[in-house]
């Protein structure tokens, strides 16, 4: 019933600083596959990441869809996987660094600045910041976070053992990580906007299939209810237009993603969702500025997609530097 | 049958190959009320067995007051991580999951009595003036937790005034209510201060600066 993992625990900040050949912003999958190509061939590599290495994949309880894994991987093993095979090429990664803008300064030279006001200066810069979890807007939702309100079932499920739990969501992040919740609470409740589940079938039959679970739709979620703690949701059953309350001590929202890309907004051409537009070589419109993954527009954040993507950008910019 | 499969067990050989001190892992159960205890018990006799410098000194909590008084520990299962000196490192339920990845690294921060820390964070911490108690709330299934609470344990190895408690949330409900902790990781400083998610180390240090300031 156990189990042990091993994982580097420690932020990661050593760097040699200097001209890079490639700054890389953001250490998910996509980040990380072009660091394992342009760092093995020799390419003098950064990553900067706003938190730690991994992304959102890191809290992916189980993936099950990535090749060369037959029985699933949790995303976390996954993530430290690719992790150390970028560094085993001498890529260099520094945490919890946020950038806030990208300042191109001449061809062959970008400056990245950082929260921590720091400059990074690449030959070529490549964002791969991917997309954080969209929040509803509604009453309680800010004031309930960390009361109850979550964003990761995979951390904060097993802190709901024996209670009730509503997922809002039940599209595919809703019902994978929905799963792991189930085995901890005493009830879980999916809510969903639209009349039927956008997931994989594979995991609509799972959640259904599950005793302890209800899945609700056509229902628009209005307010998070509780004071000190989360007490329950309420929303409009949007065909007979009745508000009703669902009892829960614990509120995981998953309605979709947006992408991470505030400190670009001027600097590229996004797209009406504000996912960054680039050509085919996952080029953007700043000559030597590359966007990969989930930030990416027509990218339907999928990791093997991401994968794709970082390996697109190393190829791309691997032509581009020779003919610098 | 044994906790750690052959590859953990190679694993940890090699993390802790070369540790150059020699550290204790006080194990301390509860007969009364413990619901791993057998297993908190078999898994450090694993961890030990993987390197000549870890020995496990294992207690019950009742029976043994004394010994838990001086370590101060209230409550079990826990296991106090000790080199040379005690340097205030607890970790309270089963470390498993991500958390076993904590365990091994408050065993090599206890034998070399070294951190990662930058200069700015050091000289912060030896300069403090009152006692610090750094509580770590974690889950095992949560990636990001091992970050938390390695922090929180190498701030007090660099401070004799700073404590750290690592605490499973699941194992102690009644805790986890006290402390209203609902997301983890989960850091309180002082019983007051509360940072949520894994901080870097200066948020941990401005975190401990209102604390000691309120």
């Amino acid at each position: 019933m156990f189990d042990f993992k091993i994982t580097d625990s420690k932020p990661k900040k050593q760097t040699e600083g200097g001209l890079y050949d490639i700054v890389i912003i953001g250490g998910g999958p996509a980040g990380l596959t072009t660091a394992i190509y342009t760092a093995r061939d020799g390419m003098k590599t950064l990553i900067l990441d706003r938190e730690t290495t991994g992304g959102l994949a890191a809290t992916t309880e189980l993936i099950e869809n990535y090749p060369g894994f037959p029985q699933g991987i949790s995303g976390m093993d996954l993530m430290d996987r690719i992790r150390q095979q970028a560094e085993r090429f001498g890529t260099e990664i520094i945490e919890f660094e946020e950038v806030r803008a990208v300042v191109p300064v001449e061809e062959g030279l970008i400056e990245v600045h950082t929260e921590g006001d720091q400059v990074f200066q690449g030959k070529t810069v490549v964002i791969a910041t991917g997309s954080e979890p969209k929040k509803l807007g509604i009453p309680g939702e800010d004031e309930l976070y960390g009361k109850g309100v979550s964003y990761c079932a995979t951390c904060d499920g097993p802190l709901f053992k024996g209670k009730d739990v509503v997922i809002i969501g039940a599209g595919n992040s809703g019902l994978q990580e929905g799963i792991p919740v189930l085995e901890y609470a005493n009830h879980v409740t999916f809510l969903e906007f639209l009349a039927y589940s956008r997931a994989e079938q594979i995991l609509q039959d799972r959640v259904r299939a599950h005793e302890k679970s209800t899945l609700i739709f056509n229902h628009r979620v209005i307010e998070i209810k509780g004071e000190r703690a989360v007490t329950g949701v309420s929303a409009i059953d949007r065909e007979t237009n009745e508000e009703k309350f669902f009892p829960a001590d614990g509120v995981f929202i998953y309605v979709g993603y947006s992408p991470y890309t505030a400190f670009v907004r001027d600097l590229v051409d996004l797209n009406k969702w504000g996912y960054i537009q680039t050509d085919e070589l996952m080029r953007t419109k700043v000559p030597g500025l590359y966007a990969i993954g989930d930030v990416r527009a027509d990218n339907p954040a999928q990791m093997t997609v991401s994968v794709g993507d970082g390996t697109k950008a190393a190829l791309a910019i691997r032509e581009y530097l020779q003919n610098l | 049958m044994t906790l750690l499969n052959d590859e953990i067990v190679q694993n940890v050989k090699d993390m802790l190959a070369e540790i150059p001190n020699e550290v204790t892992l006080t194990v301390f159960t509860d007969d009364q009320n413990c619901e791993y205890c057998t297993e908190i018990v078999q898994l450090v006799n694993e961890v030990a067995a993987t390197s000549e410098k870890v020995t496990v000194e294992q207690y019950e909590i009742h029976k043994d007051n004394d010994r838990a008084q001086a370590l101060n520990i209230e409550r079990a299962p826990a296991i106090a991580i000790t080199g040379e000196r005690d340097y205030g490192l607890r970790f309270y339920g089963i470390p498993s999951g991500y958390e076993f990845s904590t365990l091994l690294h408050s065993i090599q921060a206890a034998s070399s009595g070294n951190t990662d820390l930058d200069d700015q964070v050091k000289s912060f911490l030896s300069d403090l003036n009152k006692p610090v108690n750094l509580q770590v709330f974690v889950t095992p299934t949560c990636p990001y937790c091992p970050r938390a609470a390695v922090l929180a344990m190498e701030m007090a190895i660099v401070s004799d005034l700073v404590n750290a408690d690592v605490i499973e949330s699941a194992e102690f409900p009644d805790l986890a209510n006290q402390y209203n902790v609902m997301g983890v990781p989960l850091s309180v400083v002082n019983n007051q201060e509360r940072i949520e998610g894994a901080a870097p180390p200066h948020m941990v240090v401005d975190a401990i600066r209102k604390a000691l300031a309120a």
